[in-house]
């Protein structure tokens, strides 16, 4: 199992940890990840609403390198994910896009043909191979009461995100991180409005203050469930919630904290290593007590 | 060493098995004794305000044949017919070509016109410059001008070929079977039974009574529902002239008008008759189950009555529940509790047959199931139910004996939310309004408001439709009584988790701003959707089925109750969403039409059956093997074969299928369509596409186009036929051969011909002829196969807009040489034959 | 000089809406302030034209989390207006500041993030530097694809 490691901007950048803590993983999970000049996605969130050209173009541009080595695009957050499966999407099914795009990509020799998948750490993890092996290299559970958040743009639109997985429900809802942190003895835990946004693009373009409100009503309902820690698969959401909980503490004197994780440092924790090894030292809400409670150090 | 043997040198090159026309039996113009008279009609503006009528009058004229031409405002008026009647009488005509809207409207009309001055009405022939030219070219008067001319030209063309016809008089059985004992059913059985016909009820569930016994009260008048529906289900339990069948269902339909065959399976029940309905077996039983008359609110026993109203009034034994299953007693406690001996753990499934004149079809609809729905939370939170469920819980004969509880807590909410078009309007869904949901949101709100006036209401709507006699006072009252509509659906339902009570989250429209509020329980209006084995009846008595799903009647306005089925009727939802009083009025309307048929005790069959010329016939038993019907006997034996003229039901598949001409259908015949193929392309046939639909689909799917005004390119010329398998293959290329730009042949999709599949032939044939084409080098996309259902108007205009962009890549030289090509291939052949 | 929104939205999909407000009624930003939320914004498109909307800068109150689209019983591609008519005003001038300055950046960089420190912070996780993103070829892409018809790189 190969892929082409798409990290992004804010893992390599703004949260390393997140990337050693997937290396690692992946290592001990024998998917095996090559390392290519990428450039930004760029985010659904910004460039695709200021200029689609450029938005369908770059993206273009990452999936050739993937393509040229004839390698599936594995990213690690949900932003790149929506960017590069979106276009993928689009690239593949229109002509006339197609050709507008390779016209902008033909002066450095990339040509996007259509014959790559793109994927998520999280869809990776859940194949049957990789849970079988995760079963085996598993050294221990951990007995913790997780929220898990998706983030947005990691399922929808379903029709996009995720073809042929489409139940008869008509809102579909992913499952897949609860189902993979049941395996190393998490307890997936339910709340109240676990769809809802975590407010980080609203905050980012617009305005701070309000992207923070939509992330203190999805703490709340988190709060009410006793969850004692969030999930989460991409970075944005994370800062959301791990910078977001000390900004709102500031007005709301809000005492409880709690911490977030990435999914693959949990996956790290059950497979032996260490917090540091996956990265947690650097978290703003520091989730030491909580796995010293679990025996976890 | 293995040798492999070369497959494909060996084979003989394909022999394509085509009968070529006779030009002699073609080309001859008209003889000098037809006398063609030809009408136009202006339908008001509606041909009128496209078509250039005069104009296409004078040119009627011009043609052979013709010997009278007119134009008039509406020929199907009295005066119209009168005028065609005289003009038959004085001027001696002995064809008759009206050029008005489609011959699925008005031919019995004009026959019957032409009948009354002595003129038998096969020599009718209509030219359809309604639904086919004049609505679908709004905006182009030349092109609509030209195209009218060129279908009466095709009309009168065929007119000239046309022969006397005499109809087929079969009998009629008086016994009617009516399928679904919802309150259509029993409404249609009762009248047919009173009326002094014998009916089968025939009910797949344990007891007639349907949706209707479900429901506590009616809109608009408040009615208890059970009480006004009792007294007419025991009325059918115990009427000398009705037989009712329940756990039973069709399984085979054959025969036709007049003479259908069913095959019935019969469910074991278990019990016998002698059941007095005490109920000791009840508390005997070991085994539960969610009660589904309850809507799953209550549990029952594997023996249960569906229901206390239920007739017949017999216990019933759930075999996939029972402990009893495969023949083995494991259980006997309610033998045991039975002080009459009435449990027969013995009883066996069984076969009936039953022979019925007509049938009315009444098997009702499903609701929505909102699961689907994940954010509103049906099925994860228990405080949200559907409308069923509410109408079950506040029945006094519900599980809380009409006590108004929450599920979550049996505590009695005060605040209660109706949301309503869920699953309804929606593309995701059913993207029809299901009509009944407001009003019944509506009663329930008034019911709650009658018994527990503290209780707030709200109702979440998008428009609230109110239309029916004493709709809008029903809803003004509501208004009255204090109950709260707010427009704008709710986006989301959270339920609390201490509670349990509901946060709906939304936006007014109204006002412009989001709202929340806090419930104790949430209704679900869900709406109505066709049921999910509507499949089964739908193939059983080949019905067509709307775009929604529901069944589909013969005309919309003029024949409502009629499917094109003959002897086969509609009512109740099956046919669309509808109200209690509107299923009453259709079912009423349904038994009324099979009486005429019953009363009248015989009916006529078009006389467009195929016959077998024996002197040509080979006894190949080619034909015989297409025909759906078993229709054509014979054999080797007899040196020939023969069509037998009261089954055969005129699809025409077997006469394309002979290889010498012995066969022909009458009305349809080679001829008729092949001089309609020709006047097709007498003018600039290049940018011509020659159409052949078959009646009651694609033909139908044009006229739809028609009805909804849906604009599609002139260039298209259609030809009818009863079924798709009628379409020779001889027929497209004497198309192309004539320079045809492009042909289409369409017809019912695959499972839903009207002639048992008869269409599976039409493919066949298209795609040997494809084969053809590919081999000679000809482009195959100038033929296309089509599958256009009589709903599909849109579909249909799609298809021409398609093949007319194909036109273009065309050029008068290519269609030329592929012309030859054709030609150099079928006269080679004869030469070699 | 009007900008055509509707190359990347078929305008006939608007007709499909019958103002249910189950977009409005789901949607994160509408709670929290003052968005102008997909009911409205479609509603204004069909009763007084695009220009309206395209004008106005509460437009660019949206989480893009895609949610109205997910609940739309019309299937109304909402997200592809939205992106067609944000597309639209920033070729207008009406662009948000912080997001105009994040495609700069991206421009600038090829990436859409810059911190100090960044080689020390990855050595302390273990990881090597990050090899420089291929700036001249993407800001010659972006050149291409007109990027600076609305934003200047």
């Amino acid at each position: 199992m190969k892929y082409a490691l798409y990290l992004g901007c804010a893992i390599p950048i703004k949260y390393p940890g997140f990337e050693a803590a997937t290396r690692l993983v992946c290592e001990r999970l024998n998917v095996e990840l090559v390392d290519l000049p990428f450039s930004c996605c760029p985010p659904p969130t910004s460039m695709k609403l200021v200029h689609y050209d450029s938005w369908l173009a770059l993206a273009a541009r990452n999936l050739c390198l993937a393509e040229e080595q004839g390698l599936d695009l594995l990213t690690l957050c949900s932003g790149c994910v929506n960017t590069l499966k979106e276009a993928n999407h689009i690239l593949k099914n229109s002509d006339s896009k197609r050709r507008r795009v390779n016209k902008f990509l033909e002066g450095h020799n990339h040509r996007f043909k259509g014959t790559i998948e793109v994927t998520h750490i999280l869809d990776v993890l859940y194949q049957d191979t990789v849970v079988e092996k995760l079963l085996h290299e598993k050294v221990r559970d951990i007995p913790l009461r997780v929220g898990c958040h998706y983030g947005c743009h990691y399922f929808r639109p379903p029709k996009v995100m995720y073809p042929g997985e489409l139940s008869d429900a008509e809102s579909h809802v992913p499952v897949k991180m609860d189902h993979l942190l049941s395996i190393i003895g998490v307890e997936p835990t339910e709340y109240s409005r676990k769809f809802l946004c975590c407010g980080s693009p609203l905050g980012a373009n617009m305005d701070q203050d309000a992207g923070y409100s939509i992330t203190r009503q999805k703490l709340e309902y988190i709060h009410e469930r006793n969850i004692q820690a969030l999930s989460v698969v991409c970075p944005s959401c994370f800062e959301q919630f791990d910078m977001g909980q000390i900004v709102l503490a500031r007005k709301t004197k809000e005492k409880r904290r709690i911490p977030t994780f990435y999914l693959t440092q949990l996956v790290g924790l059950a497979l032996g290593l260490s917090p540091k090894d996956v990265g947690l030292d650097v978290h703003r809400i520091k989730p030491k007590k909580l796995l010293s409670g679990i025996d976890v150090a | 060493m293995p040798r492999f043997h070369d497959h494909t040198t060996d084979l003989p090159e394909e022999v394509f098995q085509l009968k070529n026309i006779d030009e002699s039996s073609v080309s001859p113009g008209p003889s000098n004794d037809l006398r063609i008279g030809v009408y136009v009609c202006h339908c008001g503006k509606n041909i009128g305000g496209t078509v250039r009528c005069e104009e296409v009058a004078e040119y009627a004229s011009t043609l052979p044949g013709v010997v009278l031409s007119s134009d008039s405002l509406y020929t199907c008026s009295e005066p119209g017919q009168e005028q065609i009647k005289s003009d038959i009488r004085e001027h001696g005509l002995n064809r008759v070509v009206v050029a008005s809207c489609t011959p699925r409207l008005h031919e019995p009309t004009f026959r019957a016109a032409c009948e009354s001055a002595g003129l038998n009405p096969y020599l009718l022939e209509m030219a359809n410059i309604r639904e086919h030219c004049s609505w679908v070219h709004l905006h182009d008067k030349d092109a609509a001008t030209e195209k009218a001319k060129d279908l009466v030209e095709m009309a009168v063309g065929r007119a000239t070929r046309l022969t006397p016809q005499f109809e087929l008089t079969v009998p009629v059985n008086r016994q009617a079977v009516v399928i679904g004992g919802g309150v259509a059913g029993i409404q249609a059985a009762l009248d047919m039974a009173d009326a002094g016909y014998k009916v089968y009820l025939i009910e797949k569930s344990g007891s007639i009574g349907g949706r209707m016994a479900q429901i506590d009260k009616t809109f608009p008048t408040m009615d208890c529902s059970i009480c006004i529906l009792a007294p007419k289900m025991s009325e059918v339990g115990r009427h000398p002239n009705i037989t009712l069948l329940t756990l039973s269902e069709i399984r085979e339909v054959s025969g036709h008008i007049g003479n259908f065959k069913l095959k019935v399976l019969k469910k074991a029940r278990y019990v016998t008759n002698e059941c007095t309905a005490c109920g000791d077996c009840i508390e005997a039983c070991p085994q539960l189950a969610p009660d589904e008359f309850n809507a799953g609110l209550s549990i029952r026993r594997a023996v249960y009555l569906p229901f206390a109203q239920a007739v017949p009034s017999t216990f019933m034994i759930d075999m996939d529940l029972c402990l009893n299953s495969a023949g083995i007693v494991a259980c006997d406690r309610c033998f045991q509790a039975c002080a009459h001996k009435c449990i027969n753990f013995a009883d066996k499934d069984q076969w009936l047959e039953i022979e019925a004149g007509t049938v009315v079809v009444a098997t009702g609809v499903d609701v929505y199931d909102p699961t689907a729905l994940t954010e509103l939370g049906y099925g994860r939170f228990p405080n949200v139910i559907t409308t069923l469920e509410f109408e079950r819980l506040i029945n006094a004969g519900g599980p809380s004996s009409g006590e108004l509880i929450r599920p979550s807590d049996r505590r009695r909410p005060q605040k209660v939310a109706f949301l309503q078009c869920i699953g309804s309007r929606s593309k995701r869904s059913s993207p029809y309004c299901s009509n009944v949901c407001c009003m019944n949101t509506i009663k329930d709100a008034l019911l709650i408001k009658e018994h527990w006036p503290d209780t707030e209401i709200y109702v979440f709507y998008i428009d609230i439709r109110a239309f029916g006699k004493g709709f809008e006072d029903l809803f003004r009252r509501a208004r009255g009584e204090g109950v709260t509509f707010i427009r704008g659906i709710p986006g989301e339902i959270i339920e609390d988790i201490a509670t349990d009570n509901l946060t709906l989250l939304g936006e007014n429209t109204l006002l412009g701003r989001h709202y929340r509020y806090t419930m104790d329980m949430v209704v679900l209006s869900v709406g109505i959707r066709p049921r999910k084995d509507s499949e089964m009846i739908q193939r059983l008595f080949n019905l067509s089925t709307d775009t929604d799903g529901f069944y589909m009647e013969a005309h919309p306005k003029l024949r409502p109750v009629d499917t094109t089925t003959g002897g086969v009727f509609l009512a109740g939802a099956a046919e669309g969403a509808k109200d209690i009083k509107d299923s009453v009025t259709q079912a009423s309307a349904a038994a009324s039409r099979a009486n005429i048929l019953m009363s009248r005790g015989e009916v006529k069959v078009p006389a467009i059956t195929s016959r077998i010329d024996p002197e040509k016939c080979t006894a190949c038993g080619l034909c015989a093997r297409v025909c759906p019907y078993h229709a054509i006997q014979g054999g080797k034996e007899l040196g020939y074969y023969q069509v037998v003229e009261a089954a055969c039901q005129g699809c025409g598949a077997c006469v394309p299928e002979c290889r010498f001409g012995a066969i022909d259908q009458t009305h349809f015949t080679e001829e008729q369509i092949t001089v309609q193929i020709d006047h097709a392309l007498t003018r600039d046939p290049n940018h011509k596409i020659v159409a052949f639909a078959c009646n009651w689909c694609s033909y139908a799917g044009a006229d739809f186009a028609g009805v909804s005004r849906i604009q599609y390119p002139h260039n298209v010329r259609i030809i009818r036929t009863m079924c798709s398998a009628r379409v020779d293959p001889a027929w497209i290329e004497r198309a192309f051969l004539k320079g045809a730009g492009a042909v289409l042949v369409s017809g019912c999709h695959p499972a839903d011909c009207h002639y048992n599949n008869a269409n599976q032939n039409t493919a066949r044939r298209v795609e040997k002829f494809w084969k053809r084409m590919e081999k000679l080098g000809i482009n195959k996309d100038r033929l296309r196969l089509a599958w256009v259902s009589a709903a599909e108007g849109a579909q249909f205009a799609r298809v021409i807009e398609e093949m007319e962009r194909g036109l273009h890549k065309l050029t008068p030289e290519s269609i030329q040489e592929d012309a030859e090509k054709l030609a150099k291939r079928s006269t080679g052949k004869s030469e070699s034959s | 000089m009007t900008i055509k929104i509707w190359k990347f939205f078929q305008r006939e999909q608007l007709f499909e809406c019958y103002q249910c407000a189950r977009c409005t009624g789901s949607c994160p930003a509408m709670e929290v302030a003052p968005a102008l939320g997909p009911r409205e914004t479609i509603l204004i498109c069909l009763n007084q034209g695009h220009d309206r909307v395209v004008e106005d800068e509460k437009l660019w109150l949206c989480c893009t989390c895609n949610v109205c689209e997910d609940r739309c019983p019309q299937e109304i591609p909402i997200c592809d207006l939205l992106v067609a008519l944000r597309n639209s005003a920033a070729r207008r001038g009406n662009i948000p500041i912080r997001l105009g300055m994040a495609i700069e950046l991206l421009a600038k960089t090829g990436r859409s993030m810059i911190v100090h420190q960044l080689d020390e912070m990855r050595a302390h996780h273990g990881l090597a530097p990050l090899p420089p993103a291929p700036v001249d070829e993407v800001r010659d892409i972006l050149k291409k694809t007109g990027l600076d018809e609305v934003i200047e790189i």
